[in-house]
């Protein structure tokens, strides 16, 4: 990287990493055209790039089977004028879009598989965070980074244990991650990961506004988040998915060994191999007679 | 501290002075609207980018409520920038509820970034015609050079070694505070002079830049038009060649005098000729915000007064003599000693020692400037010390009275002095006081009515 | 590291010849500096130029050392471990504690120390148990009942902060006997014992109570501050537990910290079980309930109990009503980096990248650092075994060290083949 001697960093300047659902089965029955979403969300990365000469941008696409970094703002000089009067973030960004979607589709054709319309949120997550950690190594003037998931997809419960990971990793660093959840129900993985890394999960009303939600939650940078009244969570799905079936349960069976989750009794455990003799016990049963209730 | 306000006015309070037509005027060239957007405190920024969409007037209330309790003052202070610049236009609707709204110009140029994206201010010139374009290594080492030079021409007129074509009434307008002459003396750095020195570079440039604006008038330039060629400047790719013939005549005029202070670089080809940007002119749009603003530093204080500077430049060694004793200078490295003589001598000259201490902390050498503190905390407090030292006895010209004739008479000249508030010093067991000078006369014609 | 090893087991017989095993002959006040001397680490190239030292690939390796010998632990024994712990750390609180070798005294060294640990511990076995005893006197106090809450140990400690009399390993475990004794049988039963003494002053025959330990399956380990007694060795030995003996505050601190991760699971010292347990789900921040266990209205974000829909404060606990564990899945999930470790990554060999078949990518796949030398030559770099991607050095450690994700395998999806199935 070239040396940059003389910077200028003030308390808003920010890196945002942003994971852009790109998955064609949500896209292809979600009530707002992709075409629509992406002219928001241009409007709403140009507008980042305005406020702080010194911000940048991520974008990093999240697909259906693969997951790919699209654009960002620091490797290009913003100004470069390609092809016509398209400015860089635009030409940049949509190509490299264009060309994602259709390798992605391409090996959807080559693995059809019906039942999950998940996209692999795990992947682009980890790419966004190995991306931040660079960032922090560079020194110690850096922007404030943050990421923000535009999600439409449903959860996919196979990646339970690889988001987690991701976002207890994102919580000792320090970077909170913002989710814009765009699909019909509300996403209990993005619900916990925006309350545990302290970001902000919104699920918004009218797809039509999508700019202005943008703009006035998620432009927010971490400095002015300090006074500003951002939307307050409205309940956090804390359901586990379990091990077997990779269902999403709110009560289930966990090994004492391993602390896997099952949806019902096993003889034995599969992620462990240990073999359960006894039927389920509660955790409380035994020392419920000894323990004093604290007040 | 009256000295310190010349520097630490903004340039923002330079355009938001500015009468309301010409600021509606400016607002019509999308790059101003983007350098004052950016120029704004975070959360100003957030209110103009909520509004960018609402063409309906919204209420001040509603607006506050926006902010948690704690932001009140940090909204308060957005608020009030906003409307001095003339971004939010402030009504009153029926029921005499303030508003705000954006200012409409500024709205529409502001979508339309956002829209469109950025756009360049000027093509560049192609490659083909551009021979030889420094690289940007160089360019940045031109602009340095460049701008030291200047300085020093500034502080010691005598002293630099190619003469810049800055008329030298210019310069005496640059000078104008910074310097003080006395008739058939050579020129001294005033107390203002020796803080500016001490400045990081980019404050320097813009009090420069401020003092070449407000001077504009009396060279027949519309301020205006200087301002949002300069915020255009700004916008323009460090390294790229432009044609100066897509400047008018007064930006031409106006590039010269830039050339000299290092923001543009002037080459010519076998036609045509082009300037080019530095970092200088391209960081101007930056450092308009009160950002907190650092550069690579270059010194190493050790714990023994020690002062060691790895710098080859005639500036920095100007600026360390103004507080240390040089003992050698290397190639690439300068010597000093931080001693008593050599910071009374700074003190002498209006630095304070705060000044000195922030000038170290912030030029740190990257090395050193890891550790915490990065200047040794034995050195910083005998700084101070040695400063508060030359504090200790105030003199205050005072006058003594005694043999009061009664103790009435002497509790009403106490009062009295006190209402004044010139009482230094009073004694009622033997009924004798102080008071201070200036009240003398007042107080002695206390004393007469009393009589 | 064999050095190290030697001098642990050795303590303090031979305190003279430690220093010169452990740092190449420095004295304690010249290893302070040792950091700083880079200057003896210089090297010469061929041409007798100084070479910038390579710092960061020295680190790489000794990293990729570690990161091979834990694995070849992990892959050797099936993936078991004690997670569900509940520890009683028995700390010396005797007249030996007040020795003033180490800064400002055991006592104050221990006491930090613990508090430190205890905060590590519950980050990383999020449904354990730790419980508090003291030993002074010649008996064995009981600080703190076995307990989920960090604050109430720390508070418990640091209020009870003071050393006197003769300190008795038998009272300490014939204490923590009775209470581990209680305790369900899936849980591992540990004691860690932080022995400042040199002597132990008991009332009956010890070796009866280290027998008891060992049938108890209560794995005892024990980190001395001055120097290796026989008794703590039997002691750890019979029970299972590790032995070590601090060397100064630094190593100290290593040593207990070595605890926090669960250990590998002893085949039969806890009986396996299924756990029936509850996942509820947070309240609206706006909302209003009364809460179980306040009993009381309160505002702002509970959590619903999935059986009887009763609102409780906080998490972990378990239902007022209907007595089920509750636990939030961020909590377990915590600790399944453990259960699925993620592989070593592979070196990337000079043969393979200048095979001119292969397609060396240039950037990091996880970082889109560039991988390429300065002369366009292709760099050192490390790959997945499974998803072959290409990575940079520092994504290499941050994966393994906190992601726990590779992020090459996250972002293909393969057919048939989820990231923990097996």
């Amino acid at each position: 990287m070239a040396s940059a001697p003389s910077k200028l960093y003030a308390d808003d300047v920010s890196l945002l990493v942003v994971l852009l659902d790109t998955n064609p089965f949500f896209w292809s029955t979600s009530s707002l055209p992709f075409s629509k979403f992406l002219s928001h969300v241009l409007a709403f990365l140009n507008s980042i790039l305005v406020l702080n000469q010194l911000n940048e941008v991520v974008v990093i696409g999240t697909g259906y089977a693969s997951c790919k970094y699209l654009y960002n703002s620091s490797s290009y000089s913003n100004h470069g004028l390609e092809d016509g009067r398209m400015p860089a973030l635009c030409t940049r960004l949509l190509k490299n879009l264009e060309e994602f979607v259709i390798g992605d589709e391409q090996s959807i054709k080559e693995d059809p598989r019906g039942g999950t319309m998940s996209s692999l949120l795990s992947g682009s997550l980890s790419m966004a965070l190995c991306h931040i950690q660079k960032v922090f190594r560079s020194g110690s003037l850096h922007p404030q980074p943050r990421i923000l998931c535009l999600q439409g997809s449903p959860d996919g419960p196979e990646q339970y244990v690889a988001i987690m990971n991701a976002i207890f990793s994102a919580q000792r660093s320090m970077v909170p991650i913002d989710s814009c959840y765009i699909g019909s129900h509300n996403s209990a993985f993005l619900q916990q990961a925006s309350y545990i890394t302290g970001g902000v999960y919104l699920k918004p009303q009218q797809m039509d506004g999508l700019f202005q939600y943008l703009s006035t939650v998620f432009a927010t940078d971490l400095h002015s988040r300090t006074f500003l009244q951002l939307p307050k969570s409205v309940g956090v799905d804390f359901r586990a998915s379990c091990f077997c079936h990779k269902k999403t349960i709110d009560m289930g069976y966990v090994c004492s060994v391993c602390l896997s989750i099952f949806c019902k009794h096993h003889k034995k455990c599969s992620t462990c191999g240990s073999v359960f003799g006894e039927t389920p016990v509660e955790l409380d049963s035994v020392s419920k007679q000894k323990r004093k209730t604290p007040e | 501290m009256p000295q310190v306000k010349i520097i630490a006015k903004n340039f923002m309070d330079m355009v938001a002075s500015l009468p309301a037509m010409k600021l509606d005027q400016l607002y019509e060239n999308a790059f101003i609207c983007e350098a004052i957007l950016r120029s704004l405190p975070p959360l100003a920024k957030k209110f103009v980018l909520q509004m960018l969409y609402i063409d309906a007037p919204v209420s001040a209330t509603s607006m506050e409520e926006w902010v948690l309790p704690d932001g009140v003052s940090k909204y308060k202070v957005a608020v009030d920038r906003l409307i001095q610049l003339r971004v939010f236009i402030e009504t009153a609707d029926r029921k005499r509820e303030t508003t705000y709204r954006l200012n409409p110009m500024f709205q529409a140029n502001l979508q339309k970034l956002l829209i469109h994206g950025e756009v360049l201010a000027r093509e560049p010139m192609p490659s083909n015609i551009t021979v030889r374009l420094p690289s940007l290594e160089e360019l940045e080492a031109y602009a340095l050079d460049q701008w030291e030079c200047f300085l020093l021409q500034l502080i010691n007129s005598g002293q630099a070694e190619k003469p810049s074509n800055i008329s030298s009434s210019v310069m005496k307008v640059f000078q104008k505070g910074l310097l003080s002459q006395r008739d058939k003396e050579a020129p001294r750095l005033t107390e203002s002079g020796f803080q500016f020195l001490l400045m990081e570079t980019n404050a320097q440039l813009w009090y420069i830049i401020r003092e070449y604006i407000s001077n504009s008038e009396e060279r027949g330039v519309d301020p205006a038009d200087l301002i949002s060629f300069l915020l255009e400047l700004s916008f323009h790719v460090t390294g790229e060649a432009y044609d100066i013939d897509t400047l008018t005549e007064e930006q031409r005029y106006a590039i010269k005098d830039l050339a000299d202070l290092g923001l543009v670089k002037l080459q010519q080809g076998r036609k045509d000729s082009w300037f080019i940007p530095t970092k200088l002119a391209t960081n101007l749009s930056m450092s308009l915000a009160d950002s907190s603003s650092r550069k690579q530093g270059f010194v190493v204080v050790e714990t023994n007064f020690r002062m060691y500077a790895y710098s080859s430049s005639k500036l920095h060694c100007e600026i360390l003599r103004l507080f240390s004793r040089i003992e050698y200078q290397l190639p690439n490295l300068i010597v000093a000693a931080i001693t008593k003589e050599s910071l009374y001598n700074a003190f002498k000259n209006g630095i304070t020692a705060d000044q000195i201490v922030t000038f170290l902390q912030q030029n740190a050498h990257p090395r050193v400037a890891e550790r915490i503190p990065s200047v040794p905390e034995n050195v910083t407090d005998q700084i101070r010390l040695w400063e508060s030292d030359l504090n200790r006895v105030d003199i205050t010209p005072a006058h003594f009275y005694d043999e009061f004739p009664s103790r009435e008479v002497f509790e009403a000249a106490c009062d009295y002095a006190r209402e004044w508030n010139g009482l230094l010093w009073e004694d009622s067991k033997n009924m004798r006081l102080v008071v201070k000078a200036d009240i003398h006369t007042h107080m002695r014609e206390h004393l007469r009515r009393q009589k | 590291m064999n050095n190290g090893e030697n001098m642990r087991l050795n303590g303090e017989a031979d305190e003279e010849d430690d220093d010169d095993d452990a740092n190449g002959g420095l004295a304690a006040w010249e290893r302070t500096y040792a950091d700083d001397r880079s200057w003896e680490a210089l090297q010469e190239d061929e041409s007798g130029l100084l070479r910038p030292i390579d710092n960061k690939a020295i680190y790489h390796a000794q990293y990729r050392r570690r990161l091979r010998s834990l694995s070849s632990l992990a892959t050797t024994a099936r993936i078991q471990k004690g997670l569900i712990r509940y520890l009683y750390i028995i700390i010396d609180f005797s007249r030996a504690a007040t020795e003033m070798d180490f800064r400002p005294s055991r006592m104050a060294v221990v006491a930090k120390h613990v508090e430190a640990f205890v905060r590590e511990f519950f980050d990383q076995n999020p449904l354990s148990q730790i419980g508090l005893v003291t030993m002074k006197d010649g008996v064995a106090h009981w600080l703190t009942d076995l307990g989920g809450s960090p604050e109430s140990h720390v508070k418990a400690l640091m209020g009870k902060l003071e050393c006197s009399g003769d300190a008795s390993l038998q009272n300490g475990l014939e204490l923590v006997h009775g209470y581990l004794n209680q305790i369900p049988s899936y849980g591992h039963r540990e004691v860690l014992i932080l022995y400042s003494a040199l002597n132990s002053c008991d009332p009956g025959d010890i070796m009866e109570t280290v027998q008891k330990c060992k049938t108890s399956k209560i794995r005892c380990s024990v980190i001395g501050l001055t120097a290796e007694i026989f008794i703590c060795r039997h002691l750890c030995q019979e029970t299972g537990g590790s032995y070590s003996v601090a060397l100064d505050e630094s190593h100290f601190k290593e040593l207990l910290l070595e605890h926090a991760p669960p250990p590998p699971a002893i085949a039969d010292s806890a009986m396996p079980n299924l756990i029936k347990m509850g996942f509820p789900q947070r309240a609206a921040e706006s909302s209003i309930a009364i809460c179980s266990c306040h009993k009381e209205a309160k505002v702002g974000g509970g959590y619903t109990c999935p059986r009887c829909k009763a609102r409780v404060c906080e998490l972990p606990t378990e239902c007022r009503i209907c007595g089920l564990t509750l636990i939030s899945s961020p909590h377990l999930a915590r600790s399944y980096h453990h259960l699925f470790p993620i592989i070593p990554f592979d070196e990337v060999t000079d043969k393979v990248l200048h095979d001119p078949r292969h397609q060396t990518p240039k950037v990091c796949f996880g970082c889109q650092e560039s991988l390429m030398n300065p002369g366009n030559s292709p760099g050192i770099r490390v790959s997945c075994p499974k998803c072959k991607q290409h990575f940079c050095l520092d994504c290499d450690i941050y994966i393994h060290e906190s992601l726990h994700n590779c992020p090459g395998c996250e972002s293909f999806r393969r057919p048939k083949l989820a990231t923990y199935d097996e």
